[in-house]
């Protein structure tokens, strides 16, 4: 569990320093996130450990956002003035692009099975 | 007065507000299962109005908890890397999804930012506000990074993107039943690419599969957006 929660914390690191280095406008969470994934696809197997740090840290994912959501309760006094330009751009715009998402998915998922798909 | 001093001294270090996200987040997890699971009150939500109640009544003040929170918030570094390990665990069903996801995320996730900035600027909405709503859909860290970029306010673009995450959680629940789509994969992507963290955490919910694909959108449309939107905003 340590070993994996280190593991993590490294390549966090290793994300940040290359973002920094490089000069990249991702944050070096993403950054160090695609490492791990290409490392892994690399190496071929995940350890115990780290699948058990990466599990334990998900699953309290939701609790480590929820500071942040609170947020939203007390920036009203921000949006003064646009608050309604604000909210219905937002629920309108991620109504209408939900639904793209998903009918888009549906169509490209669909046309690549019926292609035959021997994976 | 021994009130006051007794909130000085539990406000003095971080723990207060550590147990306050702790308490609101398992009360939050047994009202969800308590009330069967309603999809229009996901349990985050649940967490965040009870935290702003308490913060708001007890005279701790947002600040105040969310510095003391920030021993927790830290943690979302790791855990985005630590997205990588699903990711890696089901690689298998992304490299069946491969071509479906190639042609969906680019033209996706420019309309994620394109609806919301064409209905704000038929509204009227200023050149700030604009800026600031463009990488709504886009992970915390990186939308900020956007946001200074392009000339918006970092604190609105935040508060849309939280807004945009709720939503984004919310509404791929009910358009999934809607459209009858019943696949993890479809419902996972559709949430990481629109609803970020919020909606990968949604996803998480539902199935490792979903929370695997939901990593996925939301990595692809933050380095997708990154790269894209100062491009585009300096010819426009």
């Amino acid at each position: 569990m340590l070993r994996g929660f280190l593991v993590l914390v490294v390549f966090f690191l290793l994300g940040e320093a290359l973002r920094v280095m490089a000069g990249l406008p991702v944050s070096g969470g993403v950054l160090g996130m695609i490492m791990v994934t290409f490392t892994l696809m690399l190496r071929g197997k995940v350890s115990d450990e780290l699948a058990e740090a990466s599990r334990g840290l998900i699953s309290v994912l939701v609790l480590l956002i929820t500071p942040g959501v609170v947020g939203v309760f007390f920036i009203v006094d921000q949006f003064t003035g646009y608050w309604t330009t604000v909210v219905v751009a937002l629920v309108v715009g991620t109504l209408l692009s939900v639904f793209t998402t998903l009918v888009l998915m549906k169509k490209a998922a669909g046309t690549a099975e019926d292609g035959g798909d021997h994976d | 007065m021994t009130e006051t001093n007794a909130l000085t001294v539990l406000t003095a270090g971080p723990m207060l507000s550590v147990a306050l996200t702790l308490g609101a987040f398992i009360a939050a997890q047994w009202l969800f299962s308590r009330f069967r699971k309603p999809l229009w009150m996901p349990p985050v939500l649940i967490a965040a109005v009870l935290l702003a109640v308490v913060v708001a009544i007890s005279g701790l003040g947002f600040d105040r908890y969310y510095n003391g929170a920030a021993w927790l918030t830290v943690l979302l570094g790791p855990t985005t890397v630590a997205l990588g390990v699903p990711l890696y665990q089901q690689m298998h069903h992304i490299r069946a999804l491969w071509k479906p996801i190639v042609m969906t995320l680019p033209l996706a996730a420019t309309l994620a930012a394109v609806y919301a900035l064409g209905i704000a600027w038929l509204m009227g909405a200023t050149p700030l506000v604009l800026a600031s709503l463009a990488p709504k859909s886009v992970t915390a860290p990186i939308a900020m990074g956007i946001a200074e970029q392009v000339g918006g306010s970092v604190s609105l673009t935040l508060g849309a993107l939280l807004i945009t995450g709720v939503l984004a959680s919310l509404f791929v629940d009910w358009m999934a039943r809607w459209l009858k789509i019943k696949d993890d994969r479809i419902i996972g992507f559709a949430l990481g690419l629109n609803g970020h963290a919020i909606g990968t955490a949604r996803a998480f919910e539902i199935s490792p599969m979903a929370g695997a694909f939901a990593s996925l959108g939301m990595g692809l449309t933050g380095v997708f957006t990154a790269l894209i939107l100062p491009l585009i905003w300096s010819l426009g």
